[in-house]
């Protein structure tokens, strides 16, 4: 039988540019067997789904043994957003190969990007974001222009929410809610000051307004943009090269092997048809002596969507490929 | 449009590295990636050198990895810096003060305290920094207890050193402690605040109407006596129910502790019960019930499933009565009509009859003390007796044709209200899901099959139907909103024959496909109503369009709004 399975409301699409996202280090909720996971931005937005848009900057096709993947990123205002598509979606298959084609012959075009937000934690101990694929369409420049518009929208109400947290007395929920901020950014924006401390938006600021400028028709680039470090030109880029790299050489690393062989082990010995979910995972491990949870879970992640041995059926549910 | 020479300087940087580029090709990407991409050839830079280095056939140069913090493990404070994330501590718990937080709509624990490093030296110095629990971590956090921090992060504020430990950090206890946490007690919270929350709430409050009420127990075993009424302040209005002695006339003004926040369908209202404090509170400056009496009269858009003691002035578009046989056997007669006001439609029920006929609507009507029934998932007007209602002399405002009366109404505004019909509001396409196009009824239930079957009454030949579900989400709600065949193939300019035809031969595979590269990313516009609950919204569209968007407006609205000019 299956345990009493809540209904999560279904996620809002979160508005927001490259920069906000890869700058990101702060991974929220997941707790229970069926609690939505997030990333808690500097500017507070708490995203699962999101919606980001740009123009292709990579994409490739991937051979596991499991299946093809692929990767892309698409670029905006700000910088790369980094996706995948698992090879647990082969329904979105057949047009990536199409658009893998499209790319390798030079095309390039527009996207809208819909998906999950995802993380996985290096070897050398690095936060790193991207999302995971659930949709997307290849639109027009009025399109495109639309979601900067919105996007730049949607970042500046952050920043101005932002504004009003660092005002308040306490990060507590009820100062904040008392210092004006709106009700769906006061538990983001309590959970980001802690994490990240005092800085300055005002970099996000000027993707906004490039974002802006673009969406007029005024294609140009803000000196403070490309001065502003690290430069997210550079920053992505690495990000993503570094991602790539780690996802091959982790498991070269024994500590991960080890766990990574255990949770392998315990998820072929213990999936039956519906797969295993997340808590038994951690208590079999738990019994064999891994009680990292964190690095165990990054385990789970980094063999669901690096490595593609296993996949998710079902939301905190596992089964072998 | 772009001119060439405006990518001199680019085009000599992608000279440098592909020497053998043509120098038109490039700038021509360059125009491509800014004329089509909105990309400045700044950003466009290293795209358009890999672009040519692949081209010429030359290795693409791979840049170098950057290097983030790892996990830290320390033993004092004082080797902790504030940009320190992912630490693991040891310390001792000297002090946990939990407190109740509202998040999303459900009251959630978070706690500050104190903690001290070195917890195992007798006598040695110990450090003492502030720390926040953002995780519920307060069973393994109770003072006196020695514990290992596992996965928190720093916190520097104004030069004060504090430690997070987040919802993904782990506590291991080392040493157990003997003491329990006490939850704090609860202040008193606006009544605005409390319609959002769960659990228990104190609130200070006048009493705008109260009422001697017996209700029968569920299981027939007798009855209860209780008082029913509305408390308001300044913010809003709740209703009360009160199980024990309510001796406090209309008008008093309350100090309410810890009453339990009950929802009956979609309306909270407070439970004064035998651990809920009741007293007399003196506040010359709180506002009078006059005041708040007028501030209470609601209006349609504000109606929600549930609610009692509903004051409401409406115009009523049609009237008529039906003849029905009750459960008793007993013909009874009920009357209702469409009612309208600025902010929206709904119906009205009257369980007697009310001096009105056909032929006088339009025409106003004030209602007081009215319920709030819902019927096919929006809320509607129950009068039950005559004196509820009032018929006024003229309409306060200009008389509004119901068939065509729709309000607009921002999204997400919509969508964080209640149910509510006669609507038009617009939202991006985030999603159009598979089930859109073709499906199959059951011919006994009506309700679409899966797979040729229907849930309940298992496989059978279904009728065929068209219909679409579609995603909306403004980036701060979301809603499914549903077309059926009428509104599906107005939008789609294709008749259900033509759809069946074009999903034949590939089970509608090519359909769906063709919907999603028009729609996803797209804002559109829908005109119908709007159901509400905690599980989400379902949207029923009478009609829906691609949303007709003035880019320049929108970007002009956005600099306004935030200020932002270069």
């Amino acid at each position: 039988m299956m345990p009493n399975q809540q209904r999560n409301r279904r996620q809002t699409a979160t508005r927001l540019f490259a920069r906000e996202f890869y700058e990101s280090s702060l991974p929220d909720g997941g707790q229970g067997e069926f609690d939505p996971r997030f990333i808690v931005t500097k500017l507070g937005a708490r995203v699962n789904r999101m919606f980001v848009c740009g123009v292709v900057e990579r994409l490739e096709r991937r051979d596991t043994e499991r299946g093809p993947m692929f990767s892309g990123a698409v670029r905006d205002p700000t910088g790369l957003h980094l996706w995948s598509v698992g090879s647990f979606r082969p329904e979105l298959h057949l047009e990536m190969e199409e658009l893998v084609a499209r790319f390798d012959d030079g095309d390039r075009f527009l996207m809208a990007c819909i998906g999950k937000s995802n993380h996985y934690t290096t070897e050398d101990g690095g936060f790193r974001c991207r999302m995971q694929m659930e949709d997307y369409a290849i639109i027009d420049r009025e399109v495109y222009a639309t979601w900067l518009v919105e996007t730049a929208n949607h970042t500046m109400r952050r920043i101005d929410a932002l504004g009003k947290a660092q005002s308040a007395e306490t990060t507590d929920s009820n100062a904040l809610r008392d210092a004006g901020v709106p009700g769906d950014l006061v538990d983001g924006l309590g959970l980001a000051m802690n994490h990240y401390g005092d800085w300055d938006a005002e970099g996000y600021k000027v993707g906004v307004l490039q974002a802006l400028s673009a969406a007029e028709g005024r294609v140009i680039s803000f000196e403070e943009h490309e001065a502003s470090p690290p430069a997210p030109e550079e920053t992505e880029t690495e990000n993503e090269d570094a991602a790539e790299e780690s996802a091959e050489s982790t498991p070269t690393s024994k500590g991960d092997l080890n766990i990574e062989t255990v949770v392998l082990e315990i998820i072929a010995e213990h999936a039956g048809d519906e797969g295993i979910d997340y808590d038994s995972i951690m208590k079999h491990c738990a019994q064999r002596g891994l009680t990292d949870e964190d690095s165990i879970e990054d385990m789970i992640y980094s063999l669901r969507d690096d490595k593609c041995e296993i996949m998710e059926p079902r939301f905190g549910w596992f089964k072998p490929m | 449009m772009s001119n060439p020479e405006e990518f001199e300087n680019e085009i000599r940087t992608v000279k440098e590295s592909v020497p053998d580029a043509d120098e038109s090709a490039i700038a021509k990407e360059f125009a491509r990636y800014k004329d089509e991409f909105l990309v400045p050839p700044k950003h466009a830079l290293r795209s358009v050198i890999e672009h040519f280095q692949k081209e010429a056939g030359m290795e693409v140069s791979a840049p170098n990895t950057s290097t983030r913090r790892a996990a830290k493990s320390v033993e004092r404070f004082s080797d902790l810096a504030s940009d320190d994330t992912n630490v693991t501590i040891e310390v001792a718990v000297i002090s946990y003060t939990p407190r109740m937080t509202m998040v999303r709509g459900e009251e959630k624990q978070t706690a500050f305290g104190w903690i001290e490093d070195n917890p195992w030296e007798e006598g040695g110095e110990r450090t003492r920094w502030d720390f926040k629990d953002w995780g519920n971590h307060a069973e393994n956090l109770s003072p006196g207890s020695v514990v290992r921090l596992e996965g928190v992060s720093v916190n520097e504020w104004n030069g004060k050193f504090s430690l997070n430990i987040n919802q993904t950090s782990r506590v291991a206890v080392l040493r157990a402690s003997e003491r329990k946490v006490v939850m704090a007690p609860s202040e008193p919270i606006s009544i605005e605040r409390v319609l959002t929350m769960d659990g228990f709430a104190t609130v200070v409050a006048r009493v705008i109407t109260a009422e001697q009420r017996t209700v029968n127990k569920k299981d027939g075993s007798g009855t209860i006596d209780l008082v029913k009424g509305r408390l308001a302040d300044d913010t809003g209005t709740i209703g009360f129910a009160c199980f024990g002695d309510f001796e406090h006339p209309v008008g008093a003004l309350l100090k309410i502790e810890s009453a339990a926040i009950r929802r009956f369908r979609n309306t909270p209202e407070l439970n004064i019960g035998e651990r809920t404090k009741v007293e007399i509170y003196h506040d010359e400056g709180f506002a009078s019930l006059e005041n708040l009496e007028a501030s209470s009269v609601m209006q349609i858009s504000e109606l929600r499933d549930g609610a009692t003691d509903v004051a409401i002035t409406v115009q009523l578009t049609s009237w008529s009565s039906r003849k029905f046989t009750g459960k008793d056997g007993a013909e009874k007669t009920v009357w209702g009509g469409d009612a309208v006001d600025p902010t929206g439609v709904c119906r009205l029920t009257a369980w007697s009859e009310l001096p009105i006929d056909e032929g006088s609507v339009p025409l106003a009507i004030r209602l007081s003390n009215v319920r709030v029934r819902s019927w096919q998932g929006t809320p509607d007007l129950t009068v039950d007796r005559i004196e509820q209602a009032e018929i006024l002399d003229a309409i306060p405002w200009d008389v509004i044709d119901a068939s065509t009366h729709s309000v607009e109404v921002d999204f997400s505004e919509l969508l964080s209200g209640g149910s509510r019909s006669g609507v038009t509001s617009s939202a991006t396409v985030i999603s159009v899901q598979s089930g859109s196009g073709i499906i199959h009824r059951c011919p006994d239930c009506k309700k679409a099959m899966r797979d040729g079957a229907c849930r309940e009454h298992g496989p059978q030949a279904g009728i065929e139907d068209l219909r679409l579900r579609i995603i909306l989400d403004d980036g701060q709600n979301n809603g499914a909103l549903i077309l059926g065949r009428e509104s599906a193939e107005a939008f789609l300019g294709q008749t259900m024959a033509d759809v069946q035809a074009a999903t034949k031969d590939d089970g509608g595979e090519a359909f769906l496909a063709d919907l999603r590269s028009r729609m996803l990313g797209r804002r559109h516009t829908f005109t119908g109503r709007a159901m509400i609950d905690p599980q989400g919204a379902l949207l029923m569209a009478d009609s829906f369009t691609l949303t007709d968007l003035n880019l320049e407006e929108l970007a002009n609205e956005v600099r306004e709004r935030w200020g932002v000019f270069a």
